[in-house]
């Protein structure tokens, strides 16, 4: 048995969850080139990739190495949850390699993420809002106030994003999630236009913070860590409507960030929002109503009073019983994204990665690792399955194509010996999956009842399960390697095991 | 010259009579082959329509002005002489490429389209009165650019036209609606929607004729037939089972290199024209598919400038033009170039207004490109807006074009002449009712 799984089991899922909050972040470490563009000394030579040039230009100006220790920490880190919930995290408040391709950037926001995944929801807003990277992605950084001379606006970009993408939805919600509606049936819109534009007012000002023994000016020379700086002679001090609430004349731009992010964390669709959100990631696509509000609740007040404690979020999120019950519902489960997909599969079976077949593995399967096609993720939380009564976010990137790069990966993996350690990687161990000792771990030959166990929970039905036993039937009743073998690979590339239930 | 102007050019035929005749003399010219194309090129992020289509004339300044630091120069652009002889617009120069299709009377601009309930003022814009799903978000406005119907609908309406002519594919080993790299809303049909690589074809390991590729084939075969109860799983064996039995036809196809639709995008590196080389192969191929009608789905992204505009949109202008222009060309290679359309669709138009950093925000009403042997290009349809900030075509204070022609209305002309009957229009369109014209002229 895995050895988390073995975890779990002997801590039981209270204490196992206590612990994984225990547990310190397994993080991104190693980025020491702070600037912004890549210096002479660190340029791809095409002619010679694999030169100290080539390699520094790599490591730290591509997410190269960002995207191989994701996947090595997935694997190896015991700081699972944490890792699991920063990913979740960093699918709703995102951040892409399409234009943050500098890897010390990437790690200080994804670090941030590590660090808040226990944390409390304002938080996350604040530390996200004013991280620098996420500045530049969205262009709250450097965001000037109205100049009437030149005809220039503030830059709506972060205000609207801000809004529909990482906190309160287009839609008016019940606490339930469900849309409110207007009398013609239609849902109600959280915010206008009109909003949009008064927060992109209160999001002025905002520049990268001064290095040491400089002065702050607007703007200031990039720098990829700390927090955004005000510069207050940018920032829009006219009074301002917002979401219902009036922002006085006068203030400063900390002072009205304070006060925005504050309407935005009380406003009453928050809750159901990020509930919806992280029940997708952790548990099924399409959680009930009342899942939804159980959880939304929790936010709401985790029993203390406090507003926005992710721990509690997650408590309720893997305590409901819609998360631990008979799971009968035909709707029920998710389609695991590639990262989890491939992590999921190696772990069970006792495979091993240092992460840099993943990360290519992950991008042909639709997922290159913080490199969402946009702010809107990989997929969409809404996206539709079938006849579009059921949402599947992640069946977005799940097409005839990245179907076969799936069942390629599995194939790899599991007849094709994985990947060699590479040459120009520090340490480097490939990604393997071992079948030698399958005589020991399968022991008396049941390999098709101990993989039942370890990739399907042992809820296999009994229709595929004959599929397996099936396919071994080809092989020699004492070839327990290939019996093995041939097992994995059969329920690796089987819906029923890319669909968590 | 395509064949009714060709014989309209004869004197044989009135233009009345033209479309009914026309019909007689296709299926004497080629019975075997009634075959069209729809190529959608979806800019994503939504494209500065505002800086693709400029006007040339009195307006320049106004555009000029209210444009600030990202105008265009007016002698940098692409002229564009209408049919009349009148040059009232420009093209931004990185689309160059397409001045030829121009020329041969194959290109038309769409003016100021977008997503309408029914046509509205800015009065009624300001009171919030029929007003569209969604507004400036990208979510919303990709979806309706591509459903174009309430958000139930689960079907884009790329996919409805699909099922409208799905019995002429009757047999066809592929489904008439296929995306390039990645599927969209657009694509989603009920005869099912094929997602295919940018280049080269459905690919897969392992598969030989050894005992043990056999027997792991038949058992996936087994797992993708059993527990069809539970619809996640389902749903994911339905695209699993759709690639596996579709790789053979379509590796066909694609795996092989036609001379024609080689040298058409020779030189072009960009991701977009590499898409779009492999709808020419499907086009060149389809009698080998068994189809009589596709809609085919293509995606650029990156428009959604809001820092950097002027650098950004020249760049995927240049891999449009260029993709665009190598696809036609490729078609005409092919004696085909009037059974293939294509077209863009795009989030938003972005406000005239720009910010500090030389970016745009989110609008509405956009300038589209349709291109074909079909189409009555050299021509401008729809209205171009007035161009004053906070005047009667501004839905806000920044320049966001309220939109004079409806995305139904752009589709369903398009459907039309994919062979859609017009008693269909409406129930493919349900807005479509709201709008007197329901067909824009460009065919």
């Amino acid at each position: 048995m895995p050895a988390e799984l073995s975890k779990v089991m002997s801590l039981g899922i209270v204490d196992y969850l206590e612990d994984q909050f225990t547990k310190p972040k397994t993080g991104y470490t190693g980025f020491r080139r702070y600037q912004n563009l890549a210096p002479d000394d660190c340029r791809t030579l095409v002619n010679d990739p694999t030169s100290p040039s080539s390699l520094c230009a790599r490591d730290n100006y591509t997410l190269f190495e960002m995207q191989r220790q994701f996947f090595a920490n997935a694997m190896n880190g015991e700081d699972q949850l944490r890792q699991r919930m920063a990913f979740a995290l960093s699918q709703i408040f995102v951040i892409s390699g399409t234009e943050i391709k500098n890897a010390y950037a990437m790690s200080t926001y994804q670090n941030m993420l590590l660090d808040d995944a226990f944390g409390n929801f304002r938080d996350v807003m604040e530390h996200v809002t004013l991280h620098p990277a996420m500045g530049i992605y969205l262009d709250m950084l450097n965001n000037d106030k109205a100049n009437p001379l030149k005809g220039t606006k503030p830059n709506e970009n972060y205000a609207r994003e801000f809004m529909q993408l990482f906190t309160i939805g287009t839609e008016q919600l019940n606490l339930d999630g469900t849309p409110r509606l207007d009398a013609d049936g239609e849902p109600l819109a959280t915010y206008t236009q009109q909003d949009v534009e008064a927060l992109a007012r209160v999001f002025t000002g905002w520049t990268y913070s001064v290095w040491p023994g400089q002065t702050s000016k607007w703007t200031n020379a990039p720098k990829l860590h700390g927090q955004l700086a005000a510069v207050d002679s940018h920032h829009d001090t006219d009074p301002k409507l917002f979401l219902g609430a009036s922002l006085p004349g006068g203030q400063t731009a900390v002072a009205d960030m304070n006060l925005a992010l504050d309407v935005i964390f009380t406003h009453p669709n928050v809750g159901p929002f990020i509930a919806t959100r992280l029940i997708q990631s952790f548990v099924t696509s399409n959680p009930s109503p009342a899942y939804v509000a159980r959880v939304a609740r929790v936010f709401n007040n985790n029993g203390m009073g406090v507003r926005g404690d992710l721990q509690a979020v997650l408590r309720a999120i893997f305590f409901d019983a819609e998360a631990r019950g008979q799971k009968s519902d035909s709707a029920y489960g998710k389609l695991k994204e590639p990262a989890l997909f491939m992590t999921g599969f190696l772990r069970a079976l006792g495979g091993t990665s240092d992460g840099v077949f993943l990360r290519a593995q992950s991008a042909a399967m639709g997922q290159d690792i913080f490199t969402a096609p946009s702010v809107f993720n990989y997929y969409s939380p809404t996206h539709r399955i079938g006849d579009g009564t059921l949402k599947g976010p992640e069946f977005q990137i799940f097409n005839g194509v990245t179907t076969l790069a799936r069942i390629d990966f599995v194939y790899q993996i599991v007849y094709g010996d994985g990947a060699a350690a590479d040459k120009t990687v520090v340490n480097s161990t490939g990604t393997s999956l071992s079948f030698a000792d399958a005589a020991t771990v399968y022991a008396n030959a049941q390999v098709a009842s101990e993989l039942d166990a370890r990739m399907m929970y042992g809820k296999l039905s009994d229709a595929s399960y004959k599929s397996v036993t099936d396919a071994l039937a080809a092989l020699a009743p004492d070839d327990i390697e290939g019996r093995a073998r041939a097992a994995a690979y059969v329920l690796g590339v089987s819906a029923q095991y890319q669909v968590q239930r | 010259m395509d064949r009714r102007q060709f014989l309209r050019g004869m004197g044989f035929l009135s233009a009345a009579t033209a479309l009914s005749q026309l019909s007689i003399v296709n299926a004497q010219a080629d019975a075997s082959d009634d075959y069209k194309a729809l190529v959608c090129v979806f800019l994503f992020g939504g494209n500065d329509g505002n800086n693709m289509i400029v006007p040339v004339d009195a307006r320049y300044d106004s555009y000029a002005a209210l444009r600030g630091s990202l105008a265009l120069a007016s002698d940098k652009l692409v002229q564009l002489p209408d049919v009349n002889g009148a040059t009232e617009y420009g093209m931004h120069s990185a689309l160059s490429g397409l001045k030829g299709a121009w020329n041969n009377g194959h290109l038309a601009v769409l003016l100021n389209s977008g997503p309408l309930v029914r046509p509205i003022t800015r009065a009624e814009v300001l009171a919030n009165i029929a007003r569209p799903f969604e507004l400036f978000s990208h979510s919303g406005q990709q979806r309706t650019w591509q459903v174009a119907a309430k958000t139930s609908e689960a079907r884009g309406w790329g996919g409805r036209i699909a099922d409208e002519v799905n019995s002429m594919n009757a047999g066809a080993t592929t489904p008439t609606s296929i995306a390039i790299a990645g599927a969209s809303a657009f694509s989603v049909a009920n005869s099912g929607a094929l997602v295919l690589p940018t280049s080269g074809g459905l690919n897969l390991r392992g598969t030989d004729s050894s005992a043990a590729s056999r027997a792991r084939a038949a058992a996936l075969d087994q797992m993708l037939a059993t527990d069809k109860n539970f619809e996640l799983v389902s749903a994911a064996q339905e695209v699993t089972a759709g690639s596996l039995q579709r790789r053979a036809a379509v590796n066909g196809i694609v795996n092989t290199t036609s001379t024609t639709v080689k040298s058409a995008f020779a030189g072009l590196s960009s991701t977009v024209a590499k898409q779009m080389q492999t709808i020419a192969k499907l086009v060149e191929g389809h009698q080998e598919l068994g189809v009589r009608r596709q809609v085919f789905f293509v995606g650029l992204g990156g428009f959604d400038t809001h820092s950097g505009q002027l650098s950004t949109q020249n760049t995927l202008l240049g891999q449009l033009g260029g993709a665009v222009k190598a696809f036609y060309d490729a078609t005409v290679a092919m004696g085909m170039a009037d059974k293939v359309t294509t077209f863009t669709l795009s989030d938003f138009a972005r406000t005239m207004r720009a910010n500090s950093v030389g970016g745009t925000d989110h609008a509405w009403g956009n300038h589209h490109l349709i291109v074909g042997g079909a189409v009555r290009g050299k021509a401008f349809y729809g209205e171009y807006p007035q161009l004053i900030a906070g005047g009667p075509d501004d839905a806000g204070s920044d320049g966001r074009w309220i939109p004079t022609t409806s995305v139904d209305q752009y589709a369903a002309t398009l459907a039309r002449w994919f062979g859609v009957a017009d008693e269909r229009l409406e129930a493919l369109f349900p807005l479509m009712k709201n709008f007197a014209a329901r067909d824009l002229g460009f065919f």
